[in-house]
Parts: C-alpha cells; sequence; structure tokens
C-alpha cells in the first residue's frame, strides 16, 4: 500500500544543515553580495571602503571649473586668503590671550595674506607674545581664514555649515558637496568599461583556451592513470598514484619554481637540448605557444591528479565479476576498457568535468606565479586581470570596484554554469528516491 | 587649522589657552617601511634616533616623554606592504608613520589615509628648509606639503667599459660619455649600433647587448621622455599620452629584440640572476637604479665598480627628446591617529629624521642620494665617491612621476604595451591604439592625448 506523505517540517533537520548553511551564507553568498555590491561602485584606493568625507582641493577647482559653479564662487574658493580683520582677532584674543591679540593688530591689522605659509610668517613678528609651539601658530593663523578649501568635513551637515559661514553663493553649495565628497559612489561605468574595453575579448578568448585545453588535460590524463594503475599490482600502483599526487600537495610556489629549473634558458631542458645543438632558450615565455603548453601542464598535473583519485575508486567499485566474465569471453585490455570500464566511469566523469571547469574559471595562482599573464598579455586570464586590477597596481590606487566587476562576470558565468550542468546531469534524477522505495 | 572640523579646531585653540600641568607621556609609534631590505634598516632606526632627541628636548621644556619606536619592514612586496597600509588604515589601526612611494600620496591623501605633515612642522626651519625644493615638491599634491622626501634616487644608463673597450671605444671617449649623452649627442640609436658591436664580436652573448630592467618600474617612463614624451602637463595638472613618443618608445625595445642585443622574453628574469649578471660584466649596456651600486658592490662582488662601469643619464632617443632620469623618493608620511598628539610626534620625529646626518647614514648604508643641501658638509656624505657623483650627474636633471589619482591606470597601461610589443604579442603601432583605448575609457577627462 503506497500512501504518499507530506514532508514534515523538522527542527532536527535544521539543526543538521546549520553548519552547512553558515558555510554557504559565509563562503560563497556573502562574497557573492559583496563582489555584486562592489562592482556598481566606483570604489578605489582613494575613495576608501567604509565611506568618505568633505575635501575641497586643488584638483577640484580644477573640475569644479567645468561644472556650473559661478565664477565669483571659483574665485571666493580659489583666493580666499588670510586677512587680519577684527573677527579674526577677537578669536586671536580669545585662543592666546588679549595680549598677543593687541600685538598682533599693531604689527599686521588689515593685511591679507595669499598663502598659510606667509600667514605663518606673520604671527612669527610676534615679539613680546610670541607663540612658541609650531602647532599653536598654526592653529592661530587658521583663525583668520574663513576658506573651505583643503578642509576635511566628516559630515555633510559640517560642510554645507561651513559654506554658509564662508558665504559661498547657495545655489553653488549642492555642485561643491557633490565636487567635495571623497568616498565612493554608485556607478555602472565598470560594467560599461569592460564591454567598451578590447581587452576584455583578449582575456575571455585565453581564458576559454585555458579552461578548455586544462580540462581536456585534466580529465583525459586522470582518466589514463586511473586505468593504468588499475592494471597494476596494488603496490605498484599506490606508489605512482602517489608520485603523481605530488603536484597536488606541493606548495604552489615550490611547485613553479620547479618548473622554473625545468624550463628557463638555464635550465634543464635547455641544458638537455644543448647537448644535441639546440640554442639554450626560455621553454615558458619564449613564445605564446611555450606559455600556454607550459601553463596547461602546470595546472594539468594538479587537477589530473583529483580525476586519477575520484576514477581509480569509481574502477574499484565495478564488480570484479563483471571484469572476470568479460575475460573467460576473451576481451582483451582495450575492450574492457571500453565496453565496461569507460560506460560506468560516466557520471565520476561528468562530475570531474563540471568541477574542474568551475574551479578552474576563477583559479589564476599558478598562472600568476609562473607567467603572470605574459609574455605580452598572452596567458593573460579573466581572473588574473581581476587581480591586477583590483590588488596589484605600482601606482598604488587600486581599482577595486573595477576589479569586482571582472570578478562578477566571472560568478555570473559559474552560476549560468552549474545551473546547465545540474541539468545535464539530470540531478533531480540523481538524488531522487529509489523506485523501489516508492 | 586646515584639514581639521572647525569644532575641533575651537576645541583645541581653547584647550592650548589653557596651561595643562606637565605629565608623563607614554607613547609608541610605529613605523612600516615598504621595499626596504637589511640596507635600507636606518629608515626606521633613523626615527629610533630621532625618538631620543626629541624625548630630551622635551625633557629640557619640563615634559617627560617616553617614546618607544616599533618598526616592520618584512613585507613580501610592494602590493603586500601597500595593501597591509590601506586595510590598516580602514580599519583604524594604520602605523603612525609610513615609508613608501611618493606616488602613494594622491589616493592615501583622498582617502584621508594620512595627514598633510604640514599642519605640523614649519618648513622654515631647519633642516626642512635645507631640502631641495624639487623633492619636497615631490612630497606635495594638490598644493599641500603631505610628506618629507626620505631619500632621493635616479636611474642612470650602465655601459660596462671593458666591452665599450673591445668595440673600439678609448677611455677617454668612455669617461666623455656621460657629457655626451647629456648634450644628446649619444643617442639610444647609439646605444643599439654599439650593443649590436658587441653582440656581433661575441663579446656578449646574444641578448645581452642592452639588457633593461624585468619588470615594471618607474624607468620605463624615461624612455617614453626620451622621445619626447611628457607624462604630465604643467598647464591642467592632466596626464599626457604622446602617441608618437610612445610608439617611438614601445618601437626601440621592437628594435633592440630584433637587433638581437635583447632578449623577446627578458621581462620576468630574476633579479637575482639579473643583479648578478650586469655587476660582473655579462651586459654590455643596460639600465639601472643608483641604490645598485651598493648591491653590485656588496653581494655580486664587484670590487671596482668605477674601473668596470660607466654610468650617465637615459639617453635621448631622438632629437624631439631628451637625455632624463627618474628620481621615485620614498617619503616619510605621517597617518591620521585618533590622537592629534600622536600625529604631531610623529610629524616631529620624521622631521629630525630628515637631518643631514642622520639622512646620511640611511643615503651611505643604502646608497641612496642626499636630500639635503647641507649632506654634502657632512664627511660621511662628502666622502663618499658614488654619492656626491651621482647626486651632481643626475639628481640636478632627475624628474619625478606625477602625483596623479590616475597615474597608476596610466603607467600599468603603458607597461602592458610595451610588454605586448616587446614580446611580439602586438606591434608597437596596435599596442599604442590599444594603449589609447583604454587610458581614454579609464581616465576620460584627466587625460590628454597627442
Amino acid at each position: 500500500m503506497s500512501r504518499i506523505s507530506k514532508p514534515r517540517f523538522n527542527w532536527l533537520g535544521l539543526g543538521f544543515l546549520a553548519p552547512a548553511m553558515i558555510v554557504v551564507v559565509l563562503f560563497f553568498l556573502a562574497p557573492v553580495i559583496m563582489t555584486a555590491f562592489f562592482a556598481f561602485t566606483n570604489m578605489s584606493t582613494s575613495t576608501g571602503i567604509t565611506g568618505g568625507d568633505y575635501l575641497l582641493s586643488q584638483s577640484d577647482l580644477r573640475s569644479l571649473a567645468n561644472t556650473k559653479a559661478s565664477a565669483a564662487t571659483l574665485d571666493a574658493l580659489e583666493n580666499a586668503g588670510y586677512r587680519v580683520d577684527d573677527a579674526g582677532l577677537a578669536r586671536l584674543a580669545e585662543a592666546q590671550g588679549p595680549a598677543t591679540a593687541d600685538e598682533f593688530r599693531k604689527l599686521h591689522e588689515g593685511d591679507l595674506f595669499t598663502s598659510r605659509r606667509d600667514m605663518e610668517r606673520a604671527l612669527k613678528d610676534l615679539r613680546q607674545h610670541r607663540i612658541r609651539s609650531t602647532r599653536d601658530r598654526k592653529l592661530a593663523a587658521e583663525l583668520f581664514t574663513s576658506s573651505v578649501m583643503d578642509q576635511r568635513f566628516d559630515t555633510e551637515e559640517a560642510f554645507r555649515a561651513a559654506l554658509m559661514t564662508s558665504g559661498i553663493e547657495a545655489a553653488d553649495h549642492d555642485t561643491l558637496v557633490d565636487e567635495a565628497y571623497t568616498g565612493w559612489i554608485w556607478t555602472t561605468k565598470n560594467i560599461e568599461l569592460l564591454a567598451s574595453l578590447s581587452s576584455s575579448w583578449r582575456y575571455a578568448m585565453n581564458t576559454a583556451i585555458y579552461v578548455s585545453f586544462t580540462l581536456a588535460f585534466n580529465v583525459g590524463f586522470g582518466l589514463f592513470l586511473a586505468i593504468s594503475t588499475f592494471y597494476l599490482s596494488p603496490r605498484v600502483a599506490a606508489t605512482f598514484r602517489t608520485i603523481w599526487f605530488l603536484p597536488r600537495v606541493l606548495p604552489p610556489v615550490l611547485y613553479v619554481l620547479m618548473w622554473y629549473w625545468l624550463t628557463w634558458d638555464t635550465g634543464i631542458i635547455s641544458t638537455l637540448a644543448g647537448y644535441f645543438g639546440v640554442a639554450p632558450r626560455n621553454w615558458m615565455l619564449d613564445t605564446g605557444t611555450n606559455a600556454w603548453v607550459v601553463v596547461i601542464l602546470i595546472n594539468g598535473f594538479v587537477g589530473a591528479s583529483l580525476g586519477m583519485i575520484l576514477f581509480s575508486s569509481a574502477i574499484k567499485a565495478i564488480p570484479a565479476s563483471m571484469l572476470h566474465a568479460s575475460e573467460v569471453d576473451g576481451a582483451n585490455r582495450w575492450q574492457q576498457v571500453r565496453y565496461i570500464i569507460l560506460p560506468q566511469l560516466r557520471w565520476p566523469i561528468l562530475f570531474t568535468s563540471s568541477y574542474q571547469t568551475l574551479s578552474l574559471l576563477t583559479s589564476f595562482e599558478y598562472i600568476l606565479l609562473a607567467t603572470d599573464g605574459g609574455p605580452g598579455g598572452t596567458t593573460e586570464v579573466w581572473a588574473l586581470a581581476a587581480y591586477h586590477t583590483a590588488l596589484n597596481n605600482y601606482g598604488g590606487n587600486l581599482q577595486y570596484g573595477l576589479g569586482a566587476a571582472y570578478a562578477l562576470v566571472l560568478v555570473v558565468i559559474g552560476i549560468v554554469t552549474s545551473l546547465l550542468y545540474l541539468r545535464f546531469f539530470n540531478f533531480r534524477e540523481l538524488v531522487s528516491k529509489p523506485r523501489i522505495e516508492q | 587649522m586646515k584639514h581639521l572640523t572647525l569644532g575641533t579646531t575651537a576645541l583645541l585653540a581653547g584647550l592650548s589657552a589653557i596651561a595643562l600641568p606637565a605629565a608623563a607621556k607614554d607613547l609608541t609609534i610605529t613605523v612600516w617601511a615598504g621595499g626596504s631590505s637589511d640596507a635600507d634598516a636606518f629608515r626606521i632606526d633613523n626615527i629610533k634616533t630621532a625618538a631620543e632627541i626629541l624625548s630630551a628636548e622635551y625633557a629640557i621644556m619640563g615634559e617627560e616623554l617616553n617614546i618607544t619606536v616599533e618598526g616592520r619592514r618584512d613585507f613580501g612586496g610592494w602590493e603586500e606592504f601597500k595593501q597591509g597600509v590601506t586595510l590598516a588604515a580602514e580599519a583604524g589601526t594604520a602605523p603612525s608613520i609610513v615609508v613608501s612611494s611618493h606616488l602613494d600620496i594622491a589616493p592615501w591623501s583622498q582617502a584621508g589615509y594620512i595627514v598633510p605633515v604640514e599642519d605640523y612642522l614649519d618648513f622654515d626651519t631647519f633642516p626642512l628648509n635645507d631640502i631641495y625644493p624639487n623633492l619636497l615638491e615631490i612630497a606635495a599634491y594638490n598644493g599641500i606639503q603631505w610628506g618629507i622626501p626620505q631619500d632621493a634616487e635616479s636611474r642612470p644608463f650602465f655601459f660596462w667599459k671593458d666591452t665599450m673597450r673591445g668595440i673600439g671605444y678609448s677611455d677617454a671617449e668612455i669617461a666623455a660619455l656621460p657629457e655626451r649623452v647629456a648634450a644628446g649627442d649619444y643617442t639610444l640609436q647609439n646605444v643599439l649600433e654599439d650593443a649590436t658591436k658587441a653582440v656581433d664580436l661575441g663579446l656578449v652573448e646574444k641578448g645581452y647587448g642592452f639588457y633593461p630592467r624585468p619588470s615594471n618600474g618607474p624607468d620605463y617612463a624615461q624612455f617614453y621622455q626620451s622621445f619626447g614624451g611628457m607624462l604630465q602637463d604643467p598647464e591642467t595638472n592632466k596626464l599626457v599620452l604622446d602617441k608618437q613618443s610612445m610608439q617611438e618608445f614601445y618601437q626601440f625595445f621592437v628594435d633592440a629584440v630584433e637587433a638581437g642585443i635583447t632578449r623577446k622574453n627578458h621581462l620576468g628574469t630574476d633579479w637575482g640572476q639579473w643583479y648578478n649578471e650586469v655587476a660582473n660584466g655579462k651586459a654590455a649596456t643596460w639600465h639601472g637604479g643608483t641604490w645598485h651600486y651598493a648591491r653590485y658592490t656588496g653581494k655580486e662582488g664587484n670590487d671596482d665598480f668605477f674601473g668596470t662601469i660607466e654610468f650617465s643619464l637615459i639617453p635621448s632617443g631622438d632629437a624631439n627628446g631628451r637625455a632624463n632620469t627618474v628620481t621615485h623618493p620614498l617619503v616619510y608620511l605621517v597617518t591620521n591617529q585618533a590622537d592629534d598628539q600622536d600625529e604631531e610626534i610623529a610629524a616631529q620625529l620624521i622631521k629630525i629624521a630628515s637631518g643631514p646626518r642622520l639622512n646620511s647614514l640611511h643615503a651611505i648604508k643604502s646608497a641612496h642620494l642626499g636630500i639635503g643641501k647641507q649632506q654634502s658638509n657632512i664627511e660621511l656624505y662628502a666622502g663618499d665617491q658614488w654619492a656626491s657623483e651621482a647626486t651632481e650627474r643626475l639628481l640636478s636633471t632627475a624628474n619625478a612621476q606625477p602625483n596623479h589619482l590616475s597615474y597608476g591606470a596610466y603607467s600599468e597601461a603603458m607597461f602592458k604595451g610595451l610588454e605586448a610589443s616587446w614580446t611580439g604579442a602586438q606591434s608597437a603601432a596596435d599596442a599604442v591604439a590599444d594603449l589609447e583605448t583604454e587610458l581614454r575609457a579609464k581616465l576620460g577627462d584627466e587625460l590628454i592625448v597627442r
């Protein structure tokens, strides 16, 4: 008698799921959300991450010249200067005492100084009431200006209040507030920029080459290793598998260093080829083809070891009786592989392919260490370009927003590919209850 | 007070009017120095010495100030250092003083990570009024003095004397090379010819006629300038892409590869291997930095630098260009701290550390150039042949790269184009076309194309 029961909500089940949910949220959801968020900002070193202040600098003045800010405003900002007037002297009297202010009034009343440096020099003229500390003198100098230039304000309100005091036309305040903001703003420019740059297409093509060739090598060589070791005695097979597992367990820096030794013009290949009269060359960076071969092999050997392990265990799961029966029927090794082993490896192969596609799309560490995208950008893949943009810049101003836009493209491709794979795999069928239980 | 809110200004002004009783102040000053090896230890050690002097000054004034200086320079590289500083600044745990490239001033000042030293220091007093004005200018941005130059250097062109003799130069002719280069009489075309001769005669191996720096750096802007390129427009402060100069600069490296004097895959050569080769005569000509002197004569064991190597400005490329050299000083910067007084003390420390005596310790130990005029009156400095000759021959004509928010993007793109044409991935013309597209898209209004 079969009765379809509704799934019941189970608190215990939720409890068991919780750790996985936390991991998914922390290591998948949060980075994806942050990438998407960053990608639509102009965030860089200069805008900071946590928000901005309000600061009008000389370069802002130059940009303001192209806006609708009035000439009077620009002039007021540029030439505010330091004026020794009654208001300033009153502030000085409050800060340094009336005697100091009186002495200074006698020396410089009515004077106008264009630069802060000149104002400070004027304050040094004080004799009876010297302001001894540099810091105090600088503070005193600022009492004589109402300029907002080169001052950092924490909030928009403070900045607007200062604009009011400085007597700048109210009509221009909004323009100045926009210009003065130092933090990041929302923008779609990163995506537009990516779409317009010809380098984007090159990086995309490089990524396609990298992923497809490395994947083919990973799966092909992994299969070859799994099948060939299957026919060896267990002890020999174990030894071989351990050796082929080395690329994965070696620290990447060491592993790539060994490739240097192998491929550089002073390396092993060049030395050996030298015995046959071949001129030494850099087998890693000499041409684009060289670089691709090395990049694919470096990543391929790492990936192949994973395939080897998965395929080996899958082969072991094939009932030995099937192989024995085939031998009785006179099948040779090739026929065993072709008609028994490979058909049973369908799922592991599909799994490895999909898993490796996704991980190769985002992996760039071995390329970074080996060719760093060279020669001349030939092996610059998408993920490496994202890294270079967001985190590597000799001039100092890292482009977090643009780098995140690069990464966002990978996230989208990754999610779409995963969905396609799930469909292709017929995932629902894989996890559905065996018919016998229904 | 500039750079602080008016409220804080009033508060501080009010406070300074009240006489506070003297109390002992304990303070820890942290110094992070990027790109610093053992030879550059004085970047941090000088701050320690300065702390002793400042404490003594405070003691005389009747205040007790105990400063503990903690230094750090074990960073993996410039990227790690810069990321470390920015992330620490975002988290509010930035070191008090950083030693970094002057190019960081533009982004870090805009982000509010650093405070202007001119808020705390009187530049009319010694030793600040003794520092070369062009170096001080390099530590300023938007008309504000953000930092103090920590050292100076420049990036000369080098000739291996034996090889030059081998292709027919007399000793007198070799000695005249620096002047001929400066006068524009010996150009990069002569470098191509002479290096080709050296390779053809078998004096150096193929690819070793002209042996450039193996990674990106300010050095490559020099070759752009050699062909008349300009980095920044002095009127508008916008960055400039001079297409013809850029293409000629790229083409020079393409020609060098075709002539067999430079390896096509030279970029990415291991720095250790590179130093060893140039210091021991494996290359006919190359370019490097003034601080290389310490490495060549130290670790690489060249005992007779002046007998084996001649140095000059980077030669001009053609009649439009000029012989030039770029100086890329590191600067002392004071970071934004919760307490203004910490910033003030940090600023005073870097001022003391910039005195001629302390700075000469660093300059001579690390083979950098001095920052102040009075250093020629310090025997340690004046007695050093390299420091005095290099200062005279190079520093007076040196220019720096612009402090500009977009210069990082500009220089990365410029190098990418050079790499593409050098390795043969693109022609020089195509690389410049791509460069123009990329710079126009990324810099927009901040770029002038000629």
